[in-house]
């Protein structure tokens, strides 16, 4: 039996953040949006989402007089994270 | 990057793995800047206090020395400040704080040989930048830099005991050199 794989993360933005977020102690929404080449409005919609679920804290806050917005990874989201990747190993694995 | 895409297994992980190493890649990348700044400040401030010690004949000149990190932090500052906010990873939080507590050393030490304890302090700043520059290299896993570092570090120390006076400001300005190379190689192995 198969884990099954979290539906929110088995996005590809979504998923594309968490990985960011996951090697990093936080990052600008800027910079997401560069490295994920997303729009700001898509970008946001699924920041909004990782955060309901927990998986992610966004602050908001200004770096001199520019807006800043820090995004970070809470525990439960490595939690989920290291979970959906060991699915996927698992999956993998069991396709050889 | 669409958020609905169905992927298969073998995406999603291509995914990760990728996205984490251009992130990566981009954090190094951005680290390679501040190699580069204190690479050309320590060239030209090393060459600049040689060359005023060597025609005047006044070791006083070497007072110039802490002007150095009194440009450098603003500079570095700046170049942050105009940026994209980088974030930090495991290895470029090591590497910043490797070269912090090699500066901590290094000024303080200066310090206390201009004000209570005199000593060689071109011989003790010598290796401890060269064991900073080789595990820069550990950290960045580049053999040149680890082996640059070496270099530095003993043959600096062998330089700075055979040789005296303002010669042995030389020897900061090859490791300026070095600094603002290991900055290039960054720029290009994180391209």
């Amino acid at each position: 039996m198969f884990p099954k794989l979290d539906p929110l993360l088995h996005s590809e933005l979504r998923l594309a953040v968490m990985s960011i977020l996951a090697g990093v102690d936080e990052a600008d929404f800027t910079f997401i949006k560069n490295e994920t080449g997303a729009t700001s409005g898509n970008l946001s919609v699924q920041i909004d989402k990782l955060t309901a679920a927990g998986y992610i804290t966004v602050e908001k806050g200004f770096k001199g007089k520019m807006p800043r917005t820090v995004c970070r990874i809470t525990p439960a989201g490595q939690e989920a994270f290291s979970n959906y990747v060991g699915a996927l190993k698992e999956y993998l694995s069991a396709g050889k | 990057m669409e958020q609905n895409k169905e992927m298969t297994a073998q995406q999603s992980l291509q995914l990760i793995t990728e996205t984490f190493n251009k992130s990566r890649k981009g954090i190094l990348r951005n680290s390679a800047k501040y190699f580069m700044l204190w690479g050309v400040l320590l060239t030209v401030t090393s060459l600049a206090i040689y060359l005023l010690w060597h025609c005047t004949g006044k070791p006083q000149w070497n007072f110039l020395w802490f002007a150095m990190p009194l440009l450098g932090y603003p500079l570095a500052a700046v170049l942050g400040k105009y940026n994209v906010a980088v974030p930090q990873n495991e290895v470029s939080k090591m590497l910043s704080g490797v070269w912090s507590v090699f500066g901590a050393f290094a000024i303080t030490l200066s310090a206390v040989a201009v004000t209570l304890v005199p000593m060689n302090v071109t011989l003790i700043i010598v290796i401890i930048m060269g064991l900073a520059e080789c595990m820069s290299g550990v950290l960045l896993k580049n053999w040149p830099i680890i082996i640059g570092g070496f270099l530095l570090g003993v043959g600096g120390a062998v330089f700075a005991m055979l040789v005296k006076s303002d010669a042995q400001l030389l020897i900061f300005t090859l490791g300026g050199v070095l600094l603002l190379l290991t900055g290039i190689v960054m720029k290009l192995q994180y391209k």
